[in-house]
């Protein structure tokens, strides 16, 4: 049994209707560029985030007035969501909805501020305001709280494959029957700890520019959003397949793993990548090697590598792109002439591939068809 | 159920394990691993002591390993040594924190400048999912991972997924647990709450003063029966039914009624197709703290008017949060296998709110077919298990 999308939403770094963000991508508009500054240091990390504008009227919710912005983030784009799907809010609860929230690092500038404030002044200055939303499940609490959900409410941990593992364990209890919907939702915050911890694993590219598929990789940029889709037994995307996910223990083993999990999909029209200028760059290109010319979409190199969120990110550009029979150009695309370079109309494509290989040593894909 | 395997401040293995909870043995203790002298709670039930790992048991050198790794390897191996015939074909692990205490000491040497070389380790392996994908590595597995991050209900929630997995038909063979590790940053979250104790942790007494933490690994082999059955596999026990629910009140208080709790119980059993008579003990959440017990006491006497014993064994070791619910559902598996009920230590005067059978202070025998195991959290997730004799 198939499941299909039937909604979806997001908030990015352009914006966060899901037509306006989709005409950014196309139009090649650049992104919110925010700088973020370490503390005790010269270093300045540029990265591309979330104009606060977009969210703040969330700030009215009573649950969410001291939430962290990646709580405001995931709020917006699965009340999106559902209403792209047209379910209502107020009864959305009563719906045999379940939700599923990924998660990279999640609350993290709640959690440094949190710890920042024991290391420097001691355990006795640590503010209860703030740590209850350092939990992981923190935002899924507060859109839960939103929706009236008193069913199955899940967060998912993990690298950006977190966000396809969620998508699966979404499918999973409605095939089960465990749930009639599963939002699911992926979301990151940006801090600059997140930054130099990034930095220092030499995966950053500090200038703020940097390539796609470049050779050697140039580096990622950071990036903050939710992405989300709302997932029922009908609708025009479906989900044709999640393959099973496989860790990868030296990164040598990612085009190994990488090509097993993709191994047993139907071939794919488009491919909606993961690549962020880094060493996926490099293990996705050899896995897909023999992709036709301009097939491949990159989206991280308008949006910027937002973790949790990034997974479910690339998954609504493949719906959009199937839907509206468009493909953006991948923004300072280094030579493979698989890589799509200008946005260009698209004619009878019907199927989607988005694979995803995590920083953290996993590897997992989903296969979607526009019927 | 073929196997488990579990580290926890009550032993390391089963067999030490099922001592300690027969003993009614009190593993909590003055924190050793930082400084707890501006913090209200300074103790906590901390794995002291672990078997040594080797480069080839670990995969890598075990010194780079967070604990909470060296924690999952161990109880894998005790899990593959005891059902070498499992091979999961998923793992679904529950935690809050992952590597925290690697998380902690990054920060701590950003502020100071320095720029030691164990910073790539601790970045390594922070990330939640390490752990397990160094639990797979020692035990020669390669499969996906979903980790559940439902703050305190996590294990229990990993249990409950893999069960309906394995029902539903979409899994024959699942590992299920979970794993947290004690790190300065929860201690002091919850301390700065006053959630925790300065003195013992008394689950359901009527002056109980709040939490200790803990800390540990469980992990558990679920299988398709007839899977089972077919390999000649060891049968432990089963997984009978799961409940869930969500509590929308608070992010960290439950909603006073109970609700929550009872629905996921409720849920449990029809999940199960049991009447609540049918259980016969409840390893309880039973934190200690003022909110949890009562809304806990209140849905258990609500649901259970048989008056089931009720324990709750965090009171010999803390709460080890997201590794809870998988630590807990192995003691209760004991309990089932070795025909007691493991105590409700510390407790001294019953709270007048509920009519509760407490298990207090010694374990007691009895022999009983099915247990119930609840797990609640932050965020209001509410958890419960039943396990039943096989």
């Amino acid at each position: 049994m198939s499941v299909a999308i039937a909604g979806m939403g997001w908030v990015t770094p352009l914006g966060a209707t899901l037509d306006g963000v989709w005409q950014a991508l196309m139009s090649g508009t650049p992104a919110h560029e925010v700088e973020l500054k370490a503390p005790d240091s010269a270093r300045v990390f540029r990265c591309l985030g979330v104009e606060e504008t977009l969210v703040r009227h969330l700030a009215r919710t009573p649950r969410l007035r001291r939430s962290s912005s990646i709580s405001y983030f995931t709020a917006e784009a699965g009340l999106t969501a559902l209403a792209d799907a047209g379910l209502d809010r107020e009864t959305a609860g009563r719906e045999r909805l379940a939700l599923i929230f990924a998660v990279a690092s999640g609350g993290v500038a709640y959690t440094r501020r949190f710890y920042e404030k024991i290391a420097r002044e001691g355990a006795g200055s640590a503010s209860p305001l703030l740590f209850p939303e350092t939990v992981y499940n923190a935002p899924a609490s507060h859109l839960s709280s939103l929706l009236g959900i008193d069913g199955a409410t899940y967060t998912l941990v993990g690298d950006a494959t977190a966000g396809l593992e969620a998508l699966g364990l979404g499918q999973q209890l409605i095939v089960a029957d465990e749930a009639d919907y599963a939002l699911v939702v992926g979301g990151e915050e940006l801090d600059w700890i997140l930054c130099e911890a990034y930095r220092q694993w030499r995966l950053l590219n500090m200038s703020g520019a940097g390539e796609i598929y470049a050779t050697p990789p140039g580096g990622m940029r950071m990036s903050e959003g939710a992405a989300a889709v709302l997932l029922a037994r009908e609708g025009a995307t479906t989900i044709e397949r999640i393959p099973d996910s496989l860790p990868f223990f030296r990164r040598r083993e990612i085009p190994d793993a990488l090509g097993t999990v993709v191994a047993g999909l139907p071939s794919a029209d488009i491919v909606v990548s993961s690549a962020n200028g880094t060493f996926i760059d490099t293990a996705e290109r050899e896995v897909f090697a023999d992709r036709a010319a301009e097939t491949v979409f990159a989206p991280k190199s308008h949006l910027g590598e937002s973790l949790g969120s990034g997974a479910l990110t690339q998954l609504v550009c493949a719906a959009q792109a199937l839907a509206r029979q468009e493909l953006p150009g991948t923004r300072s695309a280094a030579g493979w002439a698989a890589v799509n370079r200008e946005s260009r109309s698209l004619h009878g494509v019907q199927s989607a591939l988005v694979p995803v290989v995590g920083l953290n040593q996993q590897v997992a894909a989903v296969a979607v068809r526009r019927r | 159920m073929t196997a488990a395997g579990v580290v926890s401040p009550l032993g390391v293995g089963l067999e030490d394990t099922v001592v300690s909870l027969r003993r009614g043995h009190d593993a909590v203790r003055p924190v050793t691993s930082f400084d707890v002298s501006a913090t209200r709670s300074n103790t906590a039930g901390q794995v002291l002591e672990m078997p040594p790992l080797s480069r080839g048991q670990a995969g890598e050198d075990p010194r780079r390993l967070h604990p909470a790794g060296r924690m999952m390897i161990t109880a894998a191996l005790e899990l593959q040594r005891a059902d070498p015939g499992f091979f999961p074909e998923a793992a679904i692990i529950g935690t809050t924190s992952g590597g925290m205490t690697y998380g902690e000491a990054f920060f701590r040497s950003l502020l100071k400048g320095e720029a030691g070389p164990k910073r790539g380790t601790w970045l390594a392996n922070y990330a939640a999912q390490k752990p397990v994908l160094d639990a797979q590595r020692a035990a020669g597995w390669r499969v996906p991972s979903q980790i559940i991050a439902n703050a305190c209900a996590s294990g229990t929630n990993a249990i409950g997924h893999g069960m309906n997995l394995i029902r539903s038909g979409q899994r024959d063979r699942v590992l299920c647990g979970g794993y947290d590790a004690i790190s300065e940053l929860v201690f002091v979250g919850f301390d700065s709450l006053q959630a925790a104790t300065a003195g013992k942790i008394r689950p359901f007494d009527r002056d109980r003063t709040g939490l200790v933490l803990g800390e540990g690994a469980a992990l558990l082999a679920l299988e398709e029966a007839e899977s089972a059955a077919r390999r000649g596999a060891p049968v432990l026990a089963e997984i009978a039914g799961y409940g869930i629910s969500t509590d929308n009140h608070h992010l960290t208080q439950p909603h006073p009624s109970g609700e929550g709790p009872y629905l996921a119980m409720r849920r449990a059993l029809e999940s199960a197709g049991l009447a609540p008579e049918a259980i016969g003990y409840i390893n309880a959440h039973g934190t200690a703290t003022t909110f949890n017990d009562a809304t806990e006491g209140a849905a258990i006497a609500r649901l259970f008017p048989h008056r089931p014993p009720v324990s709750s064994t965090k009171s010999m070791m803390g709460h080890s949060l997201g590794a809870a619910g998988a630590i807990e559902a192995v003691f209760t598996l004991l309990a089932l296998r070795h025909d007691f009920l493991p105590p409700n230590i510390n407790y001294q005067n019953a709270d007048p709110q509920w009519d509760l059978d407490i298990v207090a202070h010694e374990a007691r025998p009895a022999r009983i077919s099915r247990a119930m195991s609840n797990s609640f959290g932050f965020g209001g997730t509410n958890a419960a298990i039943i396990l039943q004799k096989s």
